[in-house]
Protein backbone atom coordinates (compact mmCIF):
# COMPACT_ATOMS: atom_id res chain seq x y z
CA UNK A 1 0.00 0.00 0.00
CA UNK A 2 2.88 2.26 1.03
CA UNK A 3 4.65 1.75 -2.46
CA UNK A 4 0.87 2.69 -4.10
CA UNK A 5 1.56 5.65 -2.25
CA UNK A 6 4.50 6.45 -3.47
CA UNK A 7 3.92 5.93 -7.15
CA UNK A 8 0.88 8.45 -6.50
CA UNK A 9 2.68 11.14 -5.15
CA UNK A 10 5.72 10.67 -7.72
CA UNK A 11 2.83 10.62 -10.26
CA UNK A 12 1.43 14.36 -8.74
CA UNK A 13 5.05 15.70 -8.53
CA UNK A 14 5.80 14.91 -12.51
CA UNK A 15 2.46 16.11 -13.42
CA UNK A 16 3.25 19.57 -11.21
CA UNK A 17 6.15 19.73 -13.01
CA UNK A 18 5.09 19.74 -16.07
CA UNK A 19 2.45 21.97 -15.90
CA UNK A 20 4.92 24.41 -14.54
CA UNK A 21 7.47 23.45 -16.73
CA UNK A 22 4.29 24.46 -19.85
CA UNK A 23 3.15 27.76 -18.07
CA UNK A 24 7.33 28.81 -17.96
CA UNK A 25 7.94 27.75 -21.60
CA UNK A 26 4.83 29.48 -22.91
CA UNK A 27 5.66 32.80 -20.84
CA UNK A 28 9.46 32.95 -22.17
CA UNK A 29 7.63 32.21 -25.65
CA UNK A 30 5.55 35.42 -24.77
CA UNK A 31 8.10 37.18 -23.49
CA UNK A 32 10.11 36.85 -27.01
CA UNK A 33 6.95 37.86 -29.06
CA UNK A 34 6.13 40.38 -27.37
CA UNK A 35 8.83 42.58 -29.22
CA UNK A 36 7.13 42.10 -32.73
CA UNK A 37 4.67 44.36 -31.49
CA UNK A 38 5.86 47.93 -31.69
CA UNK A 39 4.35 51.28 -30.27
CA UNK A 40 1.81 51.39 -33.42
CA UNK A 41 -0.12 48.68 -32.40
CA UNK A 42 -2.12 48.42 -29.78
CA UNK A 43 -2.52 44.90 -28.01
CA UNK A 44 -5.82 43.21 -27.62
CA UNK A 45 -5.70 43.05 -24.45
CA UNK A 46 -5.51 38.85 -24.80
CA UNK A 47 -3.41 35.89 -24.81
CA UNK A 48 -3.67 33.37 -27.09
CA UNK A 49 -1.59 29.80 -26.08
CA UNK A 50 -1.26 26.45 -27.05
CA UNK A 51 1.08 23.14 -26.20
CA UNK A 52 1.51 21.53 -29.20
CA UNK A 53 2.70 18.02 -29.55
CA UNK A 54 4.15 16.46 -32.72
CA UNK A 55 1.98 17.46 -35.76
CA UNK A 56 -1.04 19.11 -33.90
CA UNK A 57 -2.42 22.20 -35.26
CA UNK A 58 -3.76 24.88 -32.35
CA UNK A 59 -6.63 26.97 -34.34
CA UNK A 60 -7.93 29.86 -33.21
CA UNK A 61 -11.07 31.83 -34.07
CA UNK A 62 -11.11 35.48 -34.79
CA UNK A 63 -13.09 38.87 -36.04
CA UNK A 64 -11.44 40.97 -37.81
CA UNK A 65 -12.70 44.56 -38.59
CA UNK A 66 -13.09 46.30 -41.85
CA UNK A 67 -11.04 49.30 -41.94
CA UNK A 68 -8.53 48.04 -39.66
CA UNK A 69 -4.63 46.97 -40.03
CA UNK A 70 -3.64 44.40 -37.60
CA UNK A 71 -0.41 42.66 -37.03
CA UNK A 72 -0.47 38.89 -35.83
CA UNK A 73 2.80 37.31 -34.66
CA UNK A 74 3.11 33.70 -33.87
CA UNK A 75 5.92 32.43 -32.11
CA UNK A 76 7.22 29.33 -31.23
CA UNK A 77 10.60 29.07 -28.60
CA UNK A 78 12.96 31.75 -28.71
CA UNK A 79 13.64 32.27 -32.41
CA UNK A 80 11.92 33.32 -35.27
CA UNK A 81 10.46 30.78 -37.93
CA UNK A 82 9.63 27.96 -36.14
CA UNK A 83 5.55 28.20 -36.63
CA UNK A 84 3.62 27.75 -39.81
CA UNK A 85 0.37 29.73 -39.33
CA UNK A 86 -2.48 30.06 -42.22
CA UNK A 87 -5.37 32.23 -41.57
CA UNK A 88 -8.73 30.94 -43.56
CA UNK A 89 -11.83 32.67 -43.85
CA UNK A 90 -15.43 31.00 -43.02
CA UNK A 91 -15.55 29.19 -46.36
CA UNK A 92 -11.94 28.12 -45.48
CA UNK A 93 -10.22 29.73 -48.04
CA UNK A 94 -6.18 30.52 -47.60
CA UNK A 95 -6.08 33.65 -47.26
CA UNK A 96 -2.34 34.32 -46.29
CA UNK A 97 0.65 31.35 -45.44
CA UNK A 98 3.24 32.55 -43.72
CA UNK A 99 5.35 29.54 -44.99
CA UNK A 100 5.22 31.37 -48.32
CA UNK A 101 7.01 34.33 -46.56
CA UNK A 102 9.51 32.18 -45.46
CA UNK A 103 8.14 31.47 -42.24
CA UNK A 104 7.71 35.36 -40.93
CA UNK A 105 7.14 35.66 -37.21
CA UNK A 106 4.58 38.19 -37.42
CA UNK A 107 3.10 39.57 -40.74
CA UNK A 108 0.52 42.61 -41.25
CA UNK A 109 -3.25 42.62 -42.55
CA UNK A 110 -5.73 45.33 -43.97
CA UNK A 111 -8.94 43.79 -43.52
CA UNK A 112 -11.29 45.89 -46.16
CA UNK A 113 -14.41 44.88 -44.50
CA UNK A 114 -15.19 42.20 -41.33
CA UNK A 115 -13.98 38.86 -41.65
CA UNK A 116 -14.78 35.75 -39.29
CA UNK A 117 -11.43 33.82 -39.70
CA UNK A 118 -10.01 30.84 -38.57
CA UNK A 119 -5.79 30.68 -37.74
CA UNK A 120 -4.05 28.00 -37.24
CA UNK A 121 -0.83 27.17 -35.80
CA UNK A 122 1.80 24.36 -36.44
CA UNK A 123 5.14 23.57 -35.47
CA UNK A 124 7.76 23.36 -37.83
CA UNK A 125 8.56 19.64 -38.58
CA UNK A 126 11.98 18.89 -37.95
CA UNK A 127 12.22 22.22 -35.99
CA UNK A 128 11.02 20.58 -32.33
CA UNK A 129 9.15 18.06 -31.39
CA UNK A 130 6.90 20.34 -29.16
CA UNK A 131 6.35 23.44 -27.57
CA UNK A 132 4.30 26.20 -26.35
CA UNK A 133 2.77 28.19 -29.46
CA UNK A 134 1.85 31.99 -28.89
CA UNK A 135 -0.30 34.27 -31.12
CA UNK A 136 -0.45 37.99 -30.64
CA UNK A 137 -2.87 40.42 -31.96
CA UNK A 138 -2.79 43.84 -32.15
CA UNK A 139 -4.48 46.68 -34.17
CA UNK A 140 -3.18 50.17 -35.61
CA UNK A 141 -5.24 52.70 -34.27
CA UNK B 1 -4.53 8.16 9.26
CA UNK B 2 -4.66 4.83 6.91
CA UNK B 3 -3.37 4.00 3.90
CA UNK B 4 -6.79 4.14 2.36
CA UNK B 5 -7.24 7.72 3.45
CA UNK B 6 -3.99 8.18 2.16
CA UNK B 7 -4.54 6.74 -1.59
CA UNK B 8 -8.08 8.82 -1.29
CA UNK B 9 -6.37 11.92 -0.85
CA UNK B 10 -3.85 10.96 -3.45
CA UNK B 11 -6.78 10.11 -5.77
CA UNK B 12 -8.28 13.60 -5.35
CA UNK B 13 -4.46 15.08 -5.58
CA UNK B 14 -4.20 13.65 -8.91
CA UNK B 15 -7.51 14.44 -10.22
CA UNK B 16 -6.59 18.39 -9.06
CA UNK B 17 -3.16 18.39 -10.09
CA UNK B 18 -4.32 16.70 -13.74
CA UNK B 19 -6.73 19.97 -14.39
CA UNK B 20 -3.91 22.09 -12.96
CA UNK B 21 -1.27 20.63 -15.94
CA UNK B 22 -3.99 22.12 -18.14
CA UNK B 23 -3.17 25.39 -17.54
CA UNK B 24 -0.74 25.30 -19.14
CA UNK B 25 -3.29 27.67 -20.89
CA UNK B 26 -3.30 25.83 -24.14
CA UNK B 27 -6.21 25.70 -25.99
CA UNK B 28 -6.52 21.95 -27.15
CA UNK B 29 -4.47 20.86 -30.29
CA UNK B 30 -6.13 19.44 -33.31
CA UNK B 31 -4.75 17.02 -35.55
CA UNK B 32 -2.84 17.67 -38.59
CA UNK B 33 -3.99 14.67 -40.11
CA UNK B 34 -5.81 11.77 -39.91
CA UNK B 35 -5.49 9.99 -36.22
CA UNK B 36 -3.10 7.06 -36.26
CA UNK B 37 -3.23 4.32 -33.91
CA UNK B 38 -1.37 6.01 -31.25
CA UNK B 39 0.01 4.49 -27.72
CA UNK B 40 -2.11 6.33 -24.77
CA UNK B 41 0.24 9.00 -24.19
CA UNK B 42 -0.77 10.61 -20.41
CA UNK B 43 0.91 13.95 -21.37
CA UNK B 44 -1.19 14.46 -24.38
CA UNK B 45 -4.47 13.25 -23.14
CA UNK B 46 -4.00 16.30 -20.33
CA UNK B 47 -3.63 19.16 -22.86
CA UNK B 48 -7.04 18.33 -24.50
CA UNK B 49 -9.85 20.81 -23.59
CA UNK B 50 -13.03 21.59 -25.17
CA UNK B 51 -13.67 21.62 -28.68
CA UNK B 52 -9.77 22.07 -29.62
CA UNK B 53 -10.32 26.08 -30.44
CA UNK B 54 -9.00 28.84 -28.71
CA UNK B 55 -11.66 32.18 -29.36
CA UNK B 56 -10.50 35.63 -29.71
CA UNK B 57 -12.81 38.49 -28.68
CA UNK B 58 -12.12 42.15 -30.33
CA UNK B 59 -10.89 44.52 -28.03
CA UNK B 60 -13.87 46.81 -26.55
CA UNK B 61 -10.88 49.47 -27.97
CA UNK B 62 -11.61 49.13 -31.30
CA UNK B 63 -15.13 50.14 -31.02
CA UNK B 64 -14.49 53.15 -29.31
CA UNK B 65 -12.34 53.90 -31.96
CA UNK B 66 -14.75 53.59 -34.50
CA UNK B 67 -17.50 55.38 -32.61
CA UNK B 68 -15.14 58.45 -32.45
CA UNK B 69 -14.04 58.63 -35.94
CA UNK B 70 -18.41 58.26 -37.09
CA UNK B 71 -17.97 61.88 -34.95
CA UNK B 72 -20.39 60.86 -32.30
CA UNK B 73 -19.64 62.84 -29.14
CA UNK B 74 -18.02 61.78 -25.82
CA UNK B 75 -21.23 60.47 -23.64
CA UNK B 76 -20.05 59.87 -19.79
CA UNK B 77 -23.48 58.96 -19.17
CA UNK B 78 -23.39 55.80 -20.65
CA UNK B 79 -20.54 54.76 -18.73
CA UNK B 80 -20.54 52.78 -15.63
CA UNK B 81 -20.24 54.40 -12.07
CA UNK B 82 -16.62 54.05 -10.65
CA UNK B 83 -19.20 54.83 -7.55
CA UNK B 84 -20.76 51.30 -7.66
CA UNK B 85 -17.10 49.70 -7.50
CA UNK B 86 -17.67 49.33 -3.18
CA UNK B 87 -20.97 47.05 -4.23
CA UNK B 88 -19.37 44.35 -6.06
CA UNK B 89 -18.51 41.89 -3.38
CA UNK B 90 -18.09 38.23 -5.57
CA UNK B 91 -15.66 37.27 -7.49
CA UNK B 92 -18.40 36.90 -10.54
CA UNK B 93 -19.08 40.54 -9.87
CA UNK B 94 -15.20 41.76 -9.77
CA UNK B 95 -14.12 39.69 -12.95
CA UNK B 96 -17.12 41.14 -15.19
CA UNK B 97 -17.11 44.53 -13.97
CA UNK B 98 -13.23 44.70 -14.74
CA UNK B 99 -14.15 44.03 -17.72
CA UNK B 100 -16.66 46.71 -18.09
CA UNK B 101 -14.75 49.06 -16.22
CA UNK B 102 -11.54 48.28 -18.68
CA UNK B 103 -13.83 48.65 -21.59
CA UNK B 104 -15.15 52.20 -20.26
CA UNK B 105 -11.14 53.38 -19.43
CA UNK B 106 -10.62 52.94 -23.06
CA UNK B 107 -13.23 54.72 -23.46
CA UNK B 108 -12.13 57.76 -22.00
CA UNK B 109 -8.75 57.96 -23.22
CA UNK B 110 -9.84 57.28 -27.03
CA UNK B 111 -11.68 60.92 -26.51
CA UNK B 112 -8.90 61.95 -24.95
CA UNK B 113 -11.07 63.06 -21.71
CA UNK B 114 -7.97 62.03 -18.68
CA UNK B 115 -9.90 63.05 -16.09
CA UNK B 116 -11.79 60.64 -16.03
CA UNK B 117 -9.18 58.11 -16.67
CA UNK B 118 -7.88 58.10 -13.32
CA UNK B 119 -11.21 57.08 -11.47
CA UNK B 120 -11.33 53.61 -13.94
CA UNK B 121 -8.40 52.93 -13.93
CA UNK B 122 -8.05 53.07 -10.12
CA UNK B 123 -11.33 51.14 -10.08
CA UNK B 124 -9.85 48.56 -12.51
CA UNK B 125 -6.69 47.91 -10.14
CA UNK B 126 -8.53 47.46 -7.35
CA UNK B 127 -11.10 45.34 -8.79
CA UNK B 128 -7.97 43.34 -10.42
CA UNK B 129 -6.34 42.71 -6.86
CA UNK B 130 -9.90 41.83 -5.57
CA UNK B 131 -9.78 38.99 -7.69
CA UNK B 132 -5.87 38.37 -6.28
CA UNK B 133 -4.67 39.23 -10.32
CA UNK B 134 -1.05 39.67 -8.23
CA UNK B 135 1.25 42.47 -10.16
CA UNK B 136 -1.65 43.16 -13.33
CA UNK B 137 -2.39 46.78 -12.31
CA UNK B 138 1.92 47.87 -10.18
CA UNK B 139 2.70 50.68 -9.24
CA UNK B 140 5.34 51.13 -11.67
CA UNK B 141 2.33 50.99 -14.21
CA UNK B 142 0.07 52.96 -12.21
CA UNK B 143 2.68 55.55 -11.84
CA UNK B 144 3.50 55.41 -15.81
CA UNK B 145 0.07 56.59 -16.44
CA UNK B 146 0.09 58.66 -14.29
CA UNK B 147 3.15 60.61 -16.06
CA UNK B 148 1.51 60.39 -19.01
CA UNK B 149 -1.53 61.87 -18.64
CA UNK B 150 -1.88 63.75 -22.41
CA UNK B 151 -0.37 61.34 -24.28
CA UNK B 152 -3.30 59.01 -25.42
CA UNK B 153 -1.03 56.63 -27.27
CA UNK B 154 1.06 56.20 -23.78
CA UNK B 155 -1.81 55.94 -21.67
CA UNK B 156 -3.48 53.03 -24.07
CA UNK B 157 0.12 51.32 -24.52
CA UNK B 158 -0.34 51.25 -20.74
CA UNK B 159 -3.37 50.13 -20.08
CA UNK B 160 -3.81 47.31 -22.53
CA UNK B 161 -0.28 45.96 -20.70
CA UNK B 162 -2.53 45.55 -17.65
CA UNK B 163 -5.42 43.88 -19.14
CA UNK B 164 -3.27 41.87 -21.20
CA UNK B 165 -1.10 40.62 -18.06
CA UNK B 166 -4.53 39.88 -16.22
CA UNK B 167 -5.24 37.94 -18.71
CA UNK B 168 -2.23 36.09 -19.12
CA UNK B 169 -2.02 35.53 -14.94
CA UNK B 170 -5.71 34.16 -15.15
CA UNK B 171 -4.94 31.49 -17.65
CA UNK B 172 -1.44 30.78 -16.46
CA UNK B 173 -3.15 29.68 -13.51
CA UNK B 174 -6.34 27.78 -14.50
CA UNK B 175 -8.53 30.49 -13.86
CA UNK B 176 -10.14 30.74 -17.00
CA UNK B 177 -13.69 31.23 -16.06
CA UNK B 178 -12.23 34.63 -14.59
CA UNK B 179 -11.08 35.12 -17.79
CA UNK B 180 -13.54 34.72 -19.91
CA UNK B 181 -15.92 37.02 -17.32
CA UNK B 182 -13.08 39.93 -17.60
CA UNK B 183 -13.41 39.60 -21.67
CA UNK B 184 -17.74 39.01 -21.64
CA UNK B 185 -17.95 42.34 -19.14
CA UNK B 186 -15.59 44.09 -21.68
CA UNK B 187 -17.54 42.78 -24.80
CA UNK B 188 -21.37 43.74 -22.95
CA UNK B 189 -20.03 47.07 -22.17
CA UNK B 190 -18.74 48.13 -25.71
CA UNK B 191 -21.68 46.92 -27.42
CA UNK B 192 -24.25 48.67 -24.68
CA UNK B 193 -22.52 51.74 -25.52
CA UNK B 194 -22.48 51.22 -29.16
CA UNK B 195 -26.16 50.79 -28.56
CA UNK B 196 -26.70 53.36 -26.59
CA UNK B 197 -24.89 56.14 -28.49
CA UNK B 198 -27.21 55.39 -31.57
CA UNK B 199 -29.97 56.98 -29.93
CA UNK B 200 -27.94 59.95 -30.08
CA UNK B 201 -27.53 62.54 -32.88
CA UNK B 202 -24.53 62.29 -35.55
CA UNK B 203 -23.60 61.33 -38.89
CA UNK B 204 -22.60 57.97 -39.94
CA UNK B 205 -24.69 55.68 -37.85
CA UNK B 206 -24.49 53.19 -40.34
CA UNK B 207 -21.18 52.50 -39.86
CA UNK B 208 -22.24 52.09 -36.30
CA UNK B 209 -25.67 49.91 -37.10
CA UNK B 210 -23.37 47.55 -39.34
CA UNK B 211 -21.19 47.18 -36.39
CA UNK B 212 -23.78 46.06 -34.44
CA UNK B 213 -24.77 43.20 -36.65
CA UNK B 214 -20.56 42.04 -36.99
CA UNK B 215 -21.42 40.93 -33.04
CA UNK B 216 -23.18 37.93 -34.60
CA UNK B 217 -20.20 35.93 -34.39
CA UNK B 218 -18.60 37.39 -31.64
CA UNK B 219 -20.88 36.73 -29.14
CA UNK B 220 -21.01 32.92 -30.33
CA UNK B 221 -17.60 33.13 -29.43
CA UNK B 222 -18.30 34.96 -25.95
CA UNK B 223 -20.78 31.95 -25.39
CA UNK B 224 -18.07 29.23 -26.54
CA UNK B 225 -16.06 31.09 -23.97
CA UNK B 226 -18.32 30.39 -20.85
CA UNK B 227 -19.59 27.33 -22.03
CA UNK B 228 -16.86 25.01 -19.96
CA UNK B 229 -18.70 26.24 -16.68
CA UNK B 230 -22.13 26.38 -17.57
CA UNK B 231 -23.69 24.20 -14.83
CA UNK B 232 -21.24 24.50 -12.86
CA UNK B 233 -22.90 24.34 -9.50
CA UNK B 234 -20.60 26.90 -7.94
CA UNK B 235 -21.22 28.84 -10.68
CA UNK B 236 -24.63 29.62 -10.63
CA UNK B 237 -24.66 32.90 -11.57
CA UNK B 238 -22.38 32.98 -14.81
CA UNK B 239 -25.14 29.88 -15.96
CA UNK B 240 -27.72 32.46 -16.24
CA UNK B 241 -25.14 34.90 -17.90
CA UNK B 242 -24.99 32.17 -20.34
CA UNK B 243 -28.64 32.08 -20.99
CA UNK B 244 -29.16 35.43 -21.25
CA UNK B 245 -26.40 35.75 -23.69
CA UNK B 246 -27.97 32.68 -25.34
CA UNK B 247 -31.02 34.28 -25.60
CA UNK B 248 -29.97 37.71 -27.35
CA UNK B 249 -28.16 35.53 -29.57
CA UNK B 250 -31.72 34.57 -31.09
CA UNK B 251 -31.72 38.35 -32.03
CA UNK B 252 -28.97 38.07 -33.79
CA UNK B 253 -29.68 34.59 -35.54
CA UNK B 254 -31.70 36.46 -38.50
CA UNK B 255 -29.40 38.92 -39.37
CA UNK B 256 -28.64 38.87 -42.87
CA UNK B 257 -24.82 38.47 -43.58
CA UNK B 258 -23.55 38.22 -46.81
CA UNK B 259 -20.19 37.18 -47.85
CA UNK B 260 -17.74 37.37 -51.10
CA UNK B 261 -14.39 35.73 -51.38
CA UNK B 262 -11.89 37.88 -53.50
CA UNK B 263 -8.41 36.74 -53.40
CA UNK B 264 -6.25 38.81 -51.24
CA UNK B 265 -3.03 41.06 -52.27
CA UNK B 266 0.40 40.59 -50.60
CA UNK B 267 2.79 43.39 -50.58
CA UNK B 268 5.93 40.94 -49.16
CA UNK B 269 8.18 44.22 -49.15
CA UNK B 270 6.48 45.74 -46.51
CA UNK B 271 5.21 42.48 -45.30
CA UNK B 272 1.51 43.04 -45.59
CA UNK B 273 -1.73 41.03 -47.44
CA UNK B 274 -4.62 42.95 -48.01
CA UNK B 275 -8.05 41.06 -47.58
CA UNK B 276 -10.14 41.84 -49.61
CA UNK B 277 -13.41 39.61 -49.19
CA UNK B 278 -16.44 41.74 -47.98
CA UNK B 279 -19.00 41.38 -46.01
CA UNK B 280 -21.95 42.91 -46.12
CA UNK B 281 -24.83 42.72 -42.67
CA UNK B 282 -28.27 43.59 -42.92
CA UNK B 283 -29.98 44.64 -39.84
CA UNK B 284 -33.67 45.44 -39.12
CA UNK B 285 -34.82 48.12 -37.02
CA UNK B 286 -36.78 45.86 -34.88
CA UNK B 287 -33.16 43.45 -34.93
CA UNK B 288 -31.79 46.72 -33.19
CA UNK B 289 -34.38 47.56 -30.87
CA UNK B 290 -34.85 43.48 -29.60
CA UNK B 291 -30.82 43.42 -28.99
CA UNK B 292 -30.84 46.97 -27.65
CA UNK B 293 -33.33 45.82 -25.22
CA UNK B 294 -31.88 42.80 -24.17
CA UNK B 295 -28.68 43.84 -23.74
CA UNK B 296 -29.66 46.51 -21.62
CA UNK B 297 -31.51 44.17 -19.46
CA UNK B 298 -27.99 41.80 -19.51
CA UNK B 299 -25.70 44.53 -18.68
CA UNK B 300 -28.10 45.55 -15.64
CA UNK B 301 -27.96 42.68 -14.33
CA UNK B 302 -23.61 42.55 -14.19
CA UNK B 303 -23.34 46.33 -13.12
CA UNK B 304 -26.27 46.36 -10.72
Amino acid sequence: MIRKFTIALALIAALVSFGNKAVAQCDTVANACVRHMTNKYISDGQHYRALLLDKEIAEFQSTFYGGTTYRIAACSGLGDGNLVFRIFDKERNLLFDNSEQQNASYWDFKFVSTLDCTIEAQIIPGKAPSGCAVMMISFKQ
Amino acid sequence: MNHKKYLKLALVGFILFSATAVITSCGDPKKAEEPEEEPVDAAKDLLTSVNGELFSIPSPLQTSILLKSSGANYSKDILNLTSKLPSYSTEYKKALNLGVYGADLGYVIIYGQTQDALGYLNASKRLADDINVSGAFDANLMKRFEKNMGNNDSLLSIFTSGYRATDSYLKNNDRNAVSGMVITGGWIESLYFTLNILKKDFKNKNVIIQRVGEQKNTLDHVIKLLTPFYQNPEMTELTELTDALLELYHEFEDIEVKYTFVKPTTDVANKITTINSTTEVKITDEQLKNITEKLSAIRQMIIN
